[in-house]
């Protein structure tokens, strides 16, 4: 990175201290945490998407030796508290849950019993012999039928299924309809996800009877909120449970909430006075753990000839699932809010449903907001498309220049510091627009599909308190450090985000060797032990960064105040003006320059630890320094991202050829772990458009519980990435930083739609439902017909390295290499 | 996901391997790789009380090229079948779709025998064995017998073998040095089951038209399928690429696959078109033109 | 008709006598009776690779094995691929690359890799790629591990004078 900075370590490419430990297999996972003694469970689950429990035979699996016990939602009623989802937001209905489910269950995989035994192959052995009665009831797994009159209730308390529903209007979005050259409408559904972690979920519940302290080892995104779920739903206070998260094997937001197997276990360990583990399969994970998206999308687009947008219209339609880990509206709120994103769209309006069915629930991943700019910049190619206009030009008409800043969206969110021209005018320079047309006419004519993809992404990120307070969800964005100098001058910090493999540790020491004055090796940040860390929010919403490393970087800076105000009395100066830390030692700056005093950090700390009464008055002993810190309600990273496809008309198969992303996150903290997280990003986003799916049949049954049903890219799917970084920092975060990683999921769907799309364009077809599988290009060009192919019989391949067959590899057609 | 109880049994020879299934039948399961049976275990969707493990029988790892018929042992790994040099020269189509077969380290544990007999409709190697009209040697302790591999592969993970029986071998005919071969197969994800799979050979007359074509298909039916009436076709035509398009056309109308919600009948016939096009004109290329 | 029996291991050149049941898993007995806890369980169907071990130098899933089977047969975990303090090239490589995140999937490709470069020392991108589709990783999009990877295959053949 050649970028000029202010920074002396933020913004610096370390390679990750965590790597050693993964590398070695020395890190310390869950199941890396062995208490002696820990029983095991394992869960009994439903067959039926929707059914009456009748009743629960558990006799044959108690006696089976090695087993301590079978338990039942009404045992779990005595021992916890349901979970109550209550907020004040209009429209949205409370919902409520018990531990396990006692009179019904509401989708395939729903847990109806627990087996405790001494290890986990016989509690198998006795789920197998639990016995559950089953009335089937009528289910409804799609929301035409949750929604249709009559339907069954997935949850017996409310009025009807349709769990959230708002409106929203700014301007007058029907008035412009009625101004505009053309009204186009376009169509989006994105299909049913779930965030596969490679390692699944699971915990560790340790119950200490002569404490009365619960220790919960569980791999969590937020460790502090769960510790207070954990005690409310159990009846404990905040001080009698300790949560701690050991290493992650990675969460993309299935790790947040308190899950109904964990607090099953949590209160096994009580009832037992044992340690008890789960560890969740593959089977279980896949079905059962949380599922994410299924969003169906219509937009009516209000434009003049020209393609200027003058009024937008969004129908949102999300399929919840049954039950509510979060509010309803959470994440189909956050797409309705930014929809608009990089467009100067004033004239808007939404109406946003949220549905029950017999499903797993759904909750956020990785991108809540997924979908958005595939909606977005997919309404924007129907009206260049219906228009016959340069969908770039459409682009260019419509954005938000930078003469715009700040920029108020209709939903009164801000954009300030964000560049979605100077992204879009970098990835299409980078693609060479013109060149990609001149070769897509020439395949054209020889019958082959070849297309271009344009998605920019205005990406939220953080969410400061001021966010939740006008959503209404309960909760806080604010976040909270301290950094603690020991007596030796070593540093330690922590705060209460905590990663799931992203890689924080190092990103996060920079933060607080930038802020200090002393060189990374010497900061260790401590996160995920709630005894240890302070109260903070966890990692979700891309705020890692802003709020964690912020925190970081300002708790930082408050130290570094003291350590120099200690020092200008060793120095025998008034006051720290005029001197600085810089790797550990103080300097003094004399004549324009910055000379060593010879005093260093360690020589600080001692006096601060060891000789207090020397301090200078009005210094407090020690180096224990604390902050918390509110980032904005919101910040924005941009980017474009730019793809070019080929589909192979035979098979259907989309080969991606080049795949390119501008992005704009401002300060970065790390740029290795960054463009880390935007290949990432991208690859999981091309994962889900392309070939994942979570498949349930009109009985509700769930058809991909294994890997090799639910189908996640590998190394053969996804494309080289080359990325255009660029840096323009907000002025309103410390250090610039802004926060970024789910951009990538954003415009990877976006962007293979359209480049889909944009090769589908002479067929006059398109796709609007994802994924983009083979089967699915086929059908649309079964219906098409009046084109003619070229010779079916050549390949062209699938993704640009990999092999043109499967048993001959090695022939990369040359243009990803890296030599 | 653990697998149920069983009892573990590690016969040194053949012979006892075969004692052992003879005395427990259908409660016992032999296991080579395990890459099927194995999952298969762990999902309790298999319990044999008794799991007889054939891994140390080595004189069942083995090629032999006895005078025309290439002799491959049951416990021969997949990436053996993929890379053993004289595999690649007498046995090309075998090689080619042994190479397909799920991931690198799938295939160093994987062996032919345990293929065969789980019989998965879309597996490369029962494929081959039918399309190379391939002979399974079955022994038990009552004796050996073999059987063609279009036989022996009765229906969707229903092979011909009683349950005190293994696989101890398979007997493929050399391919002729001038027959072209061509495997091809597509899936949705690589490494994954094919949705359809396409093995082809042919030879060519001096004068430079086809004189012998072998097609069998995976992923159609139950059981791969040889195209005996598009072989019958295909004799007499040049090895162009109209004769591919018009075998490909008749390969496609000749099936009668099953129409499932994600992967429609129609899309299943037009891969099959695709596909057998495709090795068509590989096989073509690779055939020499006969003395 | 589960019960224990005694085996003989031997893991990383090292022999262990252990009883254990006929069933378990051999990725279940180096972790929890041989606490070598680098070996990660994923799905246990033998999808996505994190198990995979080697077996006499070979790569192979350890959810797909039982312990029972492997007596007579050497093992090498992840444990044993660096030296003392120092990475194999392999993994030196991966950590310069940033060809890993969470980890958890990080041993299985390793021991894929630390085998198959024995086998191909001079791959091709694509050979890479079809090796390394046998090992899922939800976090990097592969394309740092395929850099680190062939990275890693040029330092080898460097080391060795090829």
């Amino acid at each position: 990175m050649t970028t000029e900075t202010p920074f002396t370590h933020i913004g610096k490419p370390l390679p990750r201290k965590e790597d050693r430990r993964f590398l070695t297999g020395k890190g310390r996972y869950l199941d890396d945490v062995v208490l002696p003694g820990a029983l095991q469970v394992s869960f009994v689950r439903a067959p039926h998407a929707h059914a009456r429990i009748a009743a629960i035979d558990t006799e044959a699996a108690r006696a089976l030796p090695g087993v301590l016990g079978v338990f039942t939602g009404r045992d779990l009623a005595q021992w916890t508290a349901p979970l109550r989802l209550a907020p004040p937001i209009e429209g949205l209905h409370p919902v409520e849950m018990t531990t396990l489910p006692i009179d019904k269950v509401r989708f395939h995989g729903d847990p109806v019993a627990v087996v405790v035994a001494r290890d986990r192959y016989v509690a198998e052995d006795a789920a197998e012999l639990v016995e559950v009665s089953y009335e089937p009831l009528p289910c409804v797994a799609d929301t035409a039928a949750a929604l249709a009159p009559g339907a069954p209730l997935v949850d017996d308390t409310l009025p009807d299924n349709l769990v959230s529903h708002q409106s929203f209007r700014a301007g007058d979005p029907v008035a412009r309809r009625a101004e505009a050259a053309r009204v186009v409408e376009a169509r989006f559904d994105l299909h049913r996800h779930t965030h596969v972690p490679m390692e699944t979920r699971g915990c560790l519940a340790d119950w200490d009877a002569g404490r009365s302290h619960l220790t919960m080892h569980i791999g969590t995104q937020a460790p502090h909120p769960m510790r207070s779920q954990l005690a409310a739903r159990m009846g404990l206070t905040e001080t009698q449970v300790t949560v701690i998260s050991p290493d992650i094997g990675g969460g993309f937001g299935q790790k947040i909430a308190l899950y109904r197997e964990e607090l099953t276990v949590a209160a096994l360990s009580r009832h037992f006075g044992r340690p008890v583990r789960w560890r969740e399969d593959r089977l279980e994970n896949l079905t059962s753990a949380s599922h994410a998206r299924e969003t169906h999308c219509v937009t009516r687009a209000a434009v003049r000839a020209d393609g200027r947008i003058l009024g937008l219209e969004l129908d949102l339609t999300e399929d919840f699932g049954a039950y509510c880990f979060y509010p309803a509206n959470y994440m189909a709120r956050v797409i309705a809010m930014i929809l608009t994103g990089p467009y100067r769209i004033s004239d808007y309006a939404f109406d946003v449903k949220v549905v029950l069915t017999n499903k797993c629930g759904n909750g956020p991943m990785r991108a809540p907001m997924a979908i958005t700019s595939w909606v977005m910049e997919g309404t924007i190619d129907a009206v260049a498309r219906e228009l016959g206009l340069d969908p770039v030009e459409v682009r260019r008409i419509n954005a938000v220049r930078p003469a715009d800043l700040p920029f108020t969206m209709p939903t009164g969110e801000v954009l300030e510091d964000v560049t979605p021209l100077e992204t879009l005018e970098a990835a299409v320079a980078a693609i060479d627009v013109p060149a990609f047309r001149a070769r897509q006419a020439q395949a054209r004519a020889e019958g082959r599909l070849l297309g271009l993809g344009l998605c920019t992404v205005v990406e939220s990120t953080t969410y400061g308190s001021e966010f939740y307070k006008a959503a209404g969800i309960p909760g806080s964005g604010h976040e909270a450090a301290w950094v603690r100098i020991e007596p030796s001058g070593a540093v330690n910090a922590s705060v209460g985000v905590m990663g799931s493999g992203q890689g924080y540790e190092t990103p996060l020491a920079q933060a607080v060797a930038e802020g200090l004055g002393v060189t990374p090796d010497m900061v260790n940040v401590h996160m995920g032990h709630t005894d240890i860390a302070p109260y903070g929010m966890g990692s979700r919403g891309a705020r890692g960064a802003t709020a964690g490393g912020g925190t970081l970087y300002l708790c930082a800076q408050k130290a570094a105040e003291k350590v120099l105000a200690i020092a200008a009395g060793m120095l025998n100066l008034n006051d720290a003006q005029g001197l600085r830390l810089q790797d550990g030692q103080v300097e003094r700056r004399l004549e324009d320059a910055w000379q060593a005093t010879g005093v260093s950090l360690a020589d600080v700390a001692r006096r601060a630890y060891l000789d207090p009464t020397a301090l200078p008055e009005g210094i407090a002993p020690g180096l224990d320094v604390s902050l918390t810190y509110d980032p904005p309600a919101m910040t924005y990273s941009n980017s474009t991202h730019a793809c070019e496809v080929e589909i192979d008309p035979a098979t259907g198969r989309i080969a991606i050829a080049r795949y390119v992303v501008a992005e704009d996150c401002g300060t970065v903290l790390n740029p290795l772990v960054v463009k880390g997280q935007q290949q990432g990003a991208v690859g999981m986003g091309l994962s889900g458009a392309l070939f994942e799916e979570v498949i349930y049949d009109e009985s509700g049954q769930n058809l991909t519980a294994t890997l090799a049903d639910y189908l996640v890219a590998t190394a053969c799917e996804l494309p080289n990435i080359e990325i255009l970084p660029m840096h323009t920092p907000n002025r309103k975060t410390p250090a610039g930083i802004k926060g970024m990683a789910e951009g990538g999921i954003m415009g990877s769907i976006g962007v293979i739609a359209g480049a889909v799309n944009d090769a589908l364009a002479p067929l006059g077809v398109t796709a609007e439902q994802m994924p983009l599988s083979p089967q699915r290009m086929r059908a649309l060009m079964r219906g098409a017909g009046n084109f003619t192919y070229g010779t079916s019989f050549s390949d062209p391949g699938t993704t640009a390295h990999d092999t043109t067959t499967h048993g001959t590899p090695g022939n990369s057609d040359g243009r990803t290499g890296r030599a | 996901m653990k697998p149920a109880p069983f009892t573990y049994h590690r016969p040194a020879s053949v012979r006892e391997a075969l004692e052992l299934l003879a005395r427990y039948g259908a409660d016992a399961k032999p296991v080579s790789g395990g890459q099927s049976l194995g999952p298969m275990l762990n999902m309790r969707l298999a319990r044999p009380a008794h799991l007889v493990d054939l891994n140390d029988l080595l004189e069942l790892d083995y090629v032999r090229n006895t005078g025309g018929v290439i002799e491959i042992g049951g416990l021969t790994r997949h990436h053996r079948v993929a890379s053993a040099p004289e595999i690649g020269r007498d046995l090309p189509l075998l090689a080619e779709a042994a190479a397909t077969i799920g991931h690198y380290a799938i295939r160093q544990r994987g062996t032919l025998g345990g293929s065969l007999v789980h019989a998965d409709p879309a597996a490369q190697l029962p494929l081959v064995a039918v399309t190379l009209g391939a002979e399974v040697v079955l022994r038990s302790a009552k004796g050996e017998r073999s059987v063609p591999a279009d036989e022996f592969v009765q229906s969707i993970m229903t092979v011909d073998l009683a349950d005190d029986e293994i696989v101890t071998a398979v007997r493929f005919p050399q391919q002729l040095a001038d027959e072209g071969s061509a495997f091809d197969l597509f899936s949705r994800r690589h490494g994954d089951f094919a949705i359809v799979s396409v093995a082809l050979t042919l030879r060519l007359d001096p004068a430079g038209a086809i004189c012998a074509l072998r097609l069998g298909l995976g992923g159609v039916g139950p059981v791969p399928q040889r195209q005996t009436g598009v072989e019958q076709e295909a004799i007499g035509c040049l090895p162009d690429a109209e004769t591919a398009a018009r075998l490909a056309r008749a390969a496609a109308a000749a099936i009668t696959p099953e129409d499932h919600p994600q992967v429609p009948a129609a899309y299943r016939r037009e891969l099959v078109e695709t596909l057998t096009a495709r090795a068509f004109l590989r096989a073509a290329k690779r055939a020499g033109v006969t003395a | 008709m589960s019960t224990p029996v005694p085996i003989s291991l031997v893991v990383n050149g090292e022999a262990h006598d252990l009883v254990v049941p006929p069933r378990k898993l051999l990725s279940d007995v180096l972790r929890e009776d041989l606490n070598l806890t680098g070996t990660h369980v994923g799905c246990e169907h033998g999808v996505c690779g994190a198990c995979t071990i080697l077996i006499d130098g070979r790569p192979a899933r350890a959810c797909l094995t039982y312990a029972v089977q492997l007596e007579g047969h050497e093992l090498t975990t992840i444990e044993a691929v660096a030296e003392g303090d120092t990475l194999s090239p392999l993994q030196q490589a991966l950590h310069e690359e940033h060809g890993l995140q969470c980890g958890f999937c990080t041993a299985g490709i390793v021991m894929t890799f630390e085998a198959y470069l024995r086998e191909n020392p001079a791959p091709s991108e694509a050979e890479v790629r079809d090796v390394l589709s046998g090992n899922l990783c939800r976090c990097t999009g592969y394309q740092n591990i395929v850099t680190a990877v062939l990275k890693a295959a040029e330092a080898m053949r460097g080391g060795r004078g090829a």
